[in-house]
């Protein structure tokens, strides 16, 4: 399958949910320290073309760490960028007049975005200011914040079925879950020992989450008994940088670590690790598995290299 | 800048997680690569503005007073190596050097540091004439022994920062013409300080010390004096020695008639293969009575010369020239003045982190056998693998020509390393030490364009 090489250094990859063969990469200079970044939207090839080709590209003036698809508009994209900006890009507008939007409360870098599936009117910003703000695309400021975190927060994740439920990921060693009709946190997990990095709810199970930490694990936890995770998966040998939920299959997981691996992975079974692909030569930082064609996967990483492969191929091979 | 840093600091946490709960004053310290053969990940060695070795030579080694370049004055000792090294052997077009700025730094006979420049000017119009030698600035420093390895670094610093896009490091010594002297005139407040006063001991008397200090036996030193000169005689013999030393024509003044006569010399003659424990045992302690350092376990007086050329990796490849290694770090360390020798054991780590590197990632070691005692406790101090140490014999068996021994290291390391092949590190070390990377990126055998033989014809002719 076929590879993109990026200018920048990869930060962020994720499918369309409208289009098969499109996806949105996240890339920022000098490894997300120090400079520019850019959003790529990229094209699939259509069989017999061996390219990947890119639809449009946005730059920023600070490194784009992550992104959402609206799953309102096919061709709106909401960025998470370095300065602590929240934009939002119009596919169907010229460049000139990109971004639509642009939304300046973060005080630091804003981390991660995700956009409502179930109500399809708002989306989440996680930052390293330790908040998580709530925004819509009609309103000038956010909708909320929600502050309790005790540092940065690299995750917030909706969850599949509840419109109102999200879960957020921190650096603090916890795992919070929200619910935005309630003043605070509606549930305190102190998942690891080390700074967690990625959380992601399971799409057949919406009391089921999982956490990636910097201790090399993935856990495994039900919500109404967070005593202990229902499992712990270990097999990267650095900190674990994302994880994703299929959407396909109930128990199989992707993740992605500074050991420059991507992982599949299925807690429910005895050997959980079920594929292991290193066809990353610096950090694998984004992975992401796509909503309408079963077993595609997308990776990227600080070796400025986008792949697109299908589970069980080699993605070099194209 | 400030946001740079924290941006850093966070990510860090994330590769080293420190305490369960990141602290928000977690230290970043600099590093020229954190990333050690340890990593989990490839460490690519090679970038454009690396400090590469692109040439590395050096004159035979001779016994002062008694040895081949007994009559032969500093100034004309270290010209052929310049002028070999640079132009003969890498093949430099005419001209090269034009729009290219140039320097020199010279660890200068450490024993007559003021005479140094003025001679320096000289033999650069002897060596370098092929690329006009005024405008070339010349620089001399003095770290003792370790004044070439110096010179070398100083010339990789100055590369790093811009001041120069090729420099000479380079060492000599004529110890046959310069003698040792005590220093003439003391300021009388060194007897206040212990510390300082031992800065005027003779170096023997701390070799001593350090024999004493730290337990390092008679036996010990005779054995790693054994062992320098079996393999330097090793590796003279089976030719090792010829790729780096540059022959020099000069001449010999028979002692007894006056007769004058002319010589080549390219062979070190301080190496004795025949040397052994039992002979060693018979020699007389020099400093001390009930000492352990004698002439047979000291390293020897000597006059020579060694000269590396160094420049950025992205220009030896747009010029073809082969590139032996890459310079990767350098450190100076202070120690104690009454065991000056131990020096090595001090720099060596220090050199070796700030490479990134860890003391097992090294393959081979050059440490300065000034003294047997301190070398042993250099040795045993860091737990080194006596194969990787001094794989050629060190000053003991080849000589100490002061000035020049830093540079010398560096050469005969350097060759060793492409001799070995691939992807080693080295260091080398004397009060000050230096990591040299043989990488992956390094040129197999030598990438210098040979000049074809132009018959003057036109392609169409052929």
């Amino acid at each position: 399958m076929p590879v993109f090489k990026t200018p920048f250094n990869g930060y962020s990859v994720k499918f369309s949910p409208f289009y098969e063969s499109r996806l949105a990469v996240a890339t920022a200079q000098n490894f997300g320290i120090l400079g520019n970044g850019r959003i790529h939207v990229l094209d699939l090839p259509s069989s017999p073309s061996p390219q990947i080709s890119e639809l449009a590209s946005y730059d920023t003036a600070d490194g784009v760490y992550d992104l959402a698809w609206s799953e309102s508009h096919e061709s709106l994209l909401v960025a998470a960028i370095a300065d602590g900006s929240i934009k939002i890009y119009d596919l169907s507008l010229p460049p000139t007049s990109n971004p639509i939007r642009s939304f300046l409360e973060h005080s630091r870098e804003a981390h991660s975005a995700d956009y409502n599936p179930v109500r399809r009117d708002s989306f989440l910003s996680a930052s390293w200011d330790d908040s998580v703000k709530l925004w819509t695309l009609d309103r000038p400021t956010s909708v909320r914040t929600f502050k309790e975190h005790a540092y940065c927060v690299y995750s917030a994740v909706w969850n599949p079925r509840h419109a109102d439920v999200f879960a957020s990921a921190s650096g603090d060693c916890t795992l919070r879950v929200w619910d935005v009709r309630e003043p605070g946190s509606t549930m305190i997990i102190p998942a690891h020992d080390f700074e967690i990095l990625s959380c992601d709810w399971n799409k057949y199970d919406d009391c089921c989450i999982a956490t990636a930490s910097v201790d090399k694990t993935i856990k495994v936890w039900d919500v109404r008994s967070y005593r202990v995770p229902i499992s712990v998966l270990s097999g990267h040998g650095y900190a674990v940088r994302k994880v994703r939920f299929s959407p396909h299959r109930q128990g199989l997981m992707v993740s992605c670590s500074y050991d420059m691996t991507v992982c599949l992975w299925d807690y429910m079974l005895e050997d959980a690790l079920v594929g292991r692909y290193d066809h990353h030569t610096e950090f694998a930082v984004g992975v992401d598995m796509s909503v309408l064609v079963e077993g595609l996967l997308a990776s990227t990483g600080w070796d400025e290299l986008v792949y697109v492969w299908q589970n069980g191929t080699d993605p070099r091979a194209f | 800048m400030e946001k740079a840093l924290n941006r850093q600091r966070v990510l860090l946490q994330h590769l080293q997680p420190t305490s369960s709960f990141p602290s928000s004053s977690a230290a970043l310290s600099a590093s020229i690569c954190a990333a050690g053969d340890s990593a989990a990940y490839h460490r690519t060695a090679a970038f454009g503005d690396d400090v590469v070795i692109v040439a590395a030579y050096r004159t035979a080694i001779c016994k002062s007073k008694r040895g081949g370049f007994k009559d032969t004055l500093p100034d004309d000792l270290l010209a052929p190596v310049l002028k070999c090294d640079q132009v003969s052997r890498v093949r430099l077009p005419r001209g090269l050097f034009a729009p290219i700025r140039m320097g020199v730094q010279t660890g200068c006979s450490v024993l007559q540091p003021e005479k140094a420049w003025s001679f320096w000017r000289f033999h650069l119009a002897l060596g370098l004439n092929l690329f006009h030698p005024d405008t070339v600035p010349i620089r001399t420093v003095n770290r003792q022994c370790s004044s070439g390895l110096q010179a070398v670094a100083d010339v990789a610093a100055f590369i790093k920062a811009g001041f120069y896009d090729i420099g000479i490091g380079a060492g000599l010594e004529c110890m046959s013409v310069d003698q040792i002297d005590r220093v003439q005139k003391v300021n009388p407040k060194v007897e206040i300080f212990a510390q300082a006063r031992d800065c005027l001991l003779p170096m023997g008397v701390t070799s001593e010390n350090v024999a004493q200090r730290f337990g390092v036996t008679r036996q010990e030193q005779d054995h790693a004096a054994v062992e320098s000169h079996r393999r330097a005689a090793a590796a003279s013999v089976s030719g090792k020695f010829k790729d780096e030393i540059i022959p020099v024509s000069t001449k010999v003044v028979d002692p007894k008639t006056g007769i004058e006569k002319p010589v080549t010399i390219s062979v070190d003659d301080g190496i004795r293969p025949n040397t052994n424990m039992t002979d060693l045992a018979k020699l007389k302690t020099v400093f001390k009575k009930d000492g352990t350092t004698t002439a047979g376990n000291a390293s020897q007086v000597s006059d020579g010369a060694g000269a590396v050329l160094l420049m950025k990796r992205s220009l030896a490849v747009q010029k073809g020239l082969p590139i032996l290694g890459v310079f990767r770090s350098f450190a100076a360390v202070g120690v104690d003045p009454a065991v000056m020798g131990i020096g090595p054991a001090a720099a060596i780590p220090v050199a070796v982190k700030s490479a990134g590197l860890e003391l097992d990632d090294v393959d081979l070691f050059e440490i300065n056998e000034a003294f047997a005692s301190q070398y042993v406790y250099c040795c045993k101090k860091l737990g080194l693998d006596p194969e990787k140490v001094n794989v050629n014999g060190g000053a003991i068996a080849l000589g100490h020509p002061l000035g020049a021994t830093g540079a010398r290291c560096v050469g005969t390391l350097l060759h060793e390393m492409k001799r070995r092949g691939k992807d080693c590190r080295f260091g080398s070390g004397m009060g000050a030490a230096a990591v040299f990377e043989r990488g992956d990126c390094v040129d197999e055998l030598c990438n210098a364009r040979t000049v074809q033989k132009n018959n003057l014809l036109s392609k169409d002719v052929q």
